[in-house]
């Protein structure tokens, strides 16, 4: 009798369980957080972008990163400059809104102008920054933005600027509108958010009909939930449990490096830095405690990424001449016996602390005073920005994620003399920064590519480590393969069903 | 009764004060939510407009005077990262949070003193034995380590569970099955002792010698002696479980008070860390008054 009512239990809990697969084309993906807001114009932030960007709301112009076709349009047909300061974009006729009422100019100019709001902090408007941007319209289906200084980039940028109805109030809202092929369609806070297709969307119609995504913090209960069929895609899981066949690898965008402040003696001493350099045997991580394809960085973006260099080579490990580099410095005067502080954060990515305790272990053999410590997001963030902790010399144990194809959007901040989490104070660089980041076309490929090499192998800015990978578990029932964006942005639009 | 209970309100009120004051200004002083809340590569203006727009500018204790204002006026404030009132956020959780005590604790209540009292009956039978083992291993496995041995045996190998989340009764077995293992233990010993001792009392021995059988022993004589203990117990463990079972709540994906009070710690949201603390608070102060009364009923000295 007892084990009559505990198969029917088994049984009913299958049943129970039944409906993830009976939806009719649609998927499931567990996210590894859920986002706090469904904000179109917070969409630069990743959790929130995965789900709203390409789904919810689009953008005048989007990056290709499935193929190299660089630039494409989106709800921009074209554009073009018109004078040397201002951009013209020419809309798509024909668009709605999920609510039914029509794009047109006055959207863009309103979507802009709201993300820019002193009333509330849109994360969009960080990328305009410093630049005085005016959006006219020119006619329902054209706008003019005008720039101070002139902005090369300006249509790289607006792959950034979602686009609301101009109905949309100020503040954050709770029920996004957008022109995207998906609507909004339920939040269950703690619990799940789901998209479903819509009609009337212009564009070619997607084959998933409906998106249920729900978020689960331990990566091998994501794991776990698509080996069960219980979810179809788990975009993050961890490199440990990505041993069957349902797992891939994808590089994720994210750079590990160490930032070194070079404003203390001994790291403003630069055969201390090239010592810090060669005395970490970066290929003893690489399957060991990082994944299988992780790859050596000798920039902080990765290959990429427009103007990246080739000509820079990672600095082969070399244990001896990193002591020998500290014994000449140690010769003319260079404190180097001083305690120099590790910081890392813990559960940065998978295998933060073994790496970081490794690197402590390597840096001390070559005659390094090393003390490590690893701290939560809030305290890392303290001796990451500006102003710096000026008690003793510290290395910061850190990843930086630029999917966005130009190092505009690292350079400045990094290693400009300005930049808040910039270790260096260098003219030069500041230089070509300043220069890239105004010049076009193959002008400005050179220029980036001169100061990738440059901070690589002149001023050895940092400790640069790996360009790290991401494992995804993807169910037999879908036909999805993630890509570099993957992290920022996953568009519905792009999974089959098998 | 009515007399020590109205001492009770005003000294959990006192607690209460104590604790808001405490964590308002602890929490502010472990760092600042712009730094967290915006990008590493934000502006100091745009830090600056997030100070403003939020208060944070404002020294601390016009800040504290502010919320204690609209505290009265039972506003908890906003939350930081979800642009929503943080009392709403934090009672969405907190009602997954008590299902999820007031079932585990139900269960274990009832599991634990009915073995309990089996095994107490029969001390160093092999009974008694078993309970004892089981309920040591209950009592020092960790839990992170329960619940996914669980999800790989009973979802992934059997398919029998979901492996986390909500939406059906299926969801709840495998958390409440984790939750329960160490009070279970816990308790278990406790009224296993506490029997032990009642049942070597004169008046069981008065009892027995008047020829009451085994049952009516055990369940009229001993056992309401036995429990004064015993509910004390059972009181701490339910107040740890109503402050969240974070673990069970991360590995399951369960939308309970814990993981958010966790979540909202780390990313320094301030109005939800306070509201949680004082939601938590006021339901520990109505379990212990509950206490308090089970004692009264239970042993009448107390009721002075």
């Amino acid at each position: 009798m007892k084990r009559t009512i505990f198969m029917a239990g088994a049984m009913l809990a299958t049943t129970a369980l039944s409906p993830a697969f009976a939806q009719d084309a649609g998927v499931t993906i567990v996210l590894g957080e859920e986002p706090d807001l469904v904000e179109p114009c917070m969409a630069t932030r990743s959790n929130i972008g995965r789900i709203v960007l390409g789904n919810i709301s689009e953008t005048l112009t989007e990056l290709d990163v499935r193929g190299d076709e660089g630039l494409k349009p989106r709800l921009a047909e074209s554009w073009e400059m018109v004078g040397d300061d201002t951009w013209r974009f020419h809309l798509r006729e024909g668009v709605t809104f999920s609510d039914g009422s029509a794009f047109d100019a006055e959207d863009v100019k309103h979507s802009f102008e709201r993300a820019q709001s002193d009333q509330i902090t849109c994360e969009i408007s960080r990328y305009y920054e410093g630049i005085e941007i005016t959006p006219e319209v020119v006619d329902e289906h054209t706008i003019d933005f005008t720039t101070d200084p002139a902005q090369p980039i300006l249509p790289l940028l607006m792959t950034l600027l979602t686009i609301v109805p101009s109905e949309t109030p100020i503040e954050f809202t709770r029920e996004p509108v957008g022109t995207g092929p998906y609507v909004l369609s339920d939040w269950a806070p703690g619990q799940s958010i789901t998209l479903e297709r819509r009609d009337d969307y212009w564009g070619e119609a997607p084959e998933v009909a409906s998106a249920n995504y729900v978020f689960r913090a331990d990566p091998s209960v994501r794991a776990a939930m698509i080996a069960t069929g219980e979810a179809d895609i788990a975009p993050s899981i961890s490199a440990i449990d990505a041993t069957t066949e349902m797992d891939m690898s994808y590089p994720n965008s994210e750079t590990t490096y160490l930032r070194i402040d070079q404003s203390m003696a001994p790291l403003d001493d630069v055969r201390v830095r090239e010592a810090l350099n060669i005395a970490i045997d970066r290929e003893a991580f690489v399957g060991t405690i990082l994944a299988e394809g992780t790859e050596l960085a000798t920039a902080l973006n990765v290959p990429t990424t427009l103007g990246w260099n080739p000509d820079t080579k990672a600095r082969p490990y070399d244990p001896e001449r990193a002591a020998a580099l500290l014994e000449e410095a140690k010769a003319d005067g260079v404190p180097v016996d001083t305690e120099i502080l590790l910081v890392g954060r813990t559960g940065n990515f998978p295998g933060a602390t073994e790496t970081f305790e490794a690197i402590q272990s390597m840096l001390s053999d070559v005659g390094f005073n090393i003390r490590l410590q690893m701290v939560e997001v809030a305290e890392h963030e303290q001796y990451y920005s500006k102003p710096y902790v000026d008690t003793q010399p510290v290395l910061v144990g850190a990843q930086h994620d630029n999917s966005r194809g130009d190092p505009v959007f690292s350079m400045y901040f990094k290693y400009h003399s300005d930049g808040r989490q910039s270790g260096i104070s260098d003219a030069h660089a500041d230089e070509l920064i300043e220069k890239a980041t105004a010049a076009t076309g193959e002008e400005r490929e050179a220029l980036w590519s001169e100061l990738f090499g440059y901070l690589h192998d002149e001023v050895i800015a940092d400790v640069l480590l790996f360009h790290m990978v991401g494992h995804a578990r993807v169910g037999d029932s879908v036909d999805f393969t993630p890509t570099i964006a993957t992290n920022s942005q996953l568009q519905l639009a792009e999974i089959g069903l098998n | 009764m009515n007399g020590m209970l109205g001492k009770r309100a005003i000294s959990s009120l006192v607690s209460l004060l104590a604790l808001i004051v405490l964590v308002f200004f602890l929490s502010r002083l472990t760092g600042d939510p712009a730094a967290l809340y915006l990008p590493v590569d934000a502006s100091e203006a745009m830090r600056e407009n997030f100070r403003e727009i939020h208060g944070l500018n404002d020294p601390v204790i016009v800040q504290f005077g502010r919320y204690l204002g609209d505290l009265v006026q039972l506003d908890f404030g906003e939350s930081l990262r979800k642009a929503r009132p943080a009392i709403d956020v934090v009672l969405e959780a907190f009602v997954w949070t008590l299902w999820l005590a007031l079932i585990t604790m139900t269960l274990v209540t009832v599991a634990a003193i009915i073995v309990g009292s089996v095994a107490a009956f029969h001390v160093g039978r092999p009974f008694d034995r078993f309970a004892s083992v089981l309920s040591l291993i209950g009592a020092s496995a960790p839990d992170f380590w329960i619940a996914i041995i669980g999800i790989v045996v009973f979802s992934v190998s059997f398919g029998w569970l979901p492996t986390s989340g909500t939406g059906t009764i299926w969801h709840w077995i495998l958390p409440i099955s984790v939750l329960f293992v160490r009070p279970f233990g816990l308790i278990l010993q406790v009224v296993r002792g506490s029997m032990i001792t009642a049942l070597g009392s004169p008046y069981v021995k008065t009892a027995r010698a008047k020829g009451v059988k085994n049952r009516p022993v055990i369940f009229v004589h001993t056992l309401r002696n036995a429990m004064l203990p015993v509910i004390t117990v059972i009181g701490d463990q339910a107040a740890a479980l109503l402050n969240g079972a974070v673990v069970v709540e991360t590995i399951f994906g369960f939308p309970g008070v814990g993981k958010l009070m966790i979540d909202s710690i780390l990313q320094r949201d301030f109005n939800v860390i306070l509201a949680a603390i004082m939601v938590t608070a006021v339901a520990i102060f109505i379990m212990n008054i509950l206490i308090d009364i089970a004692y009264a009923l239970l042993d009448p000295r107390i009721r002075t």
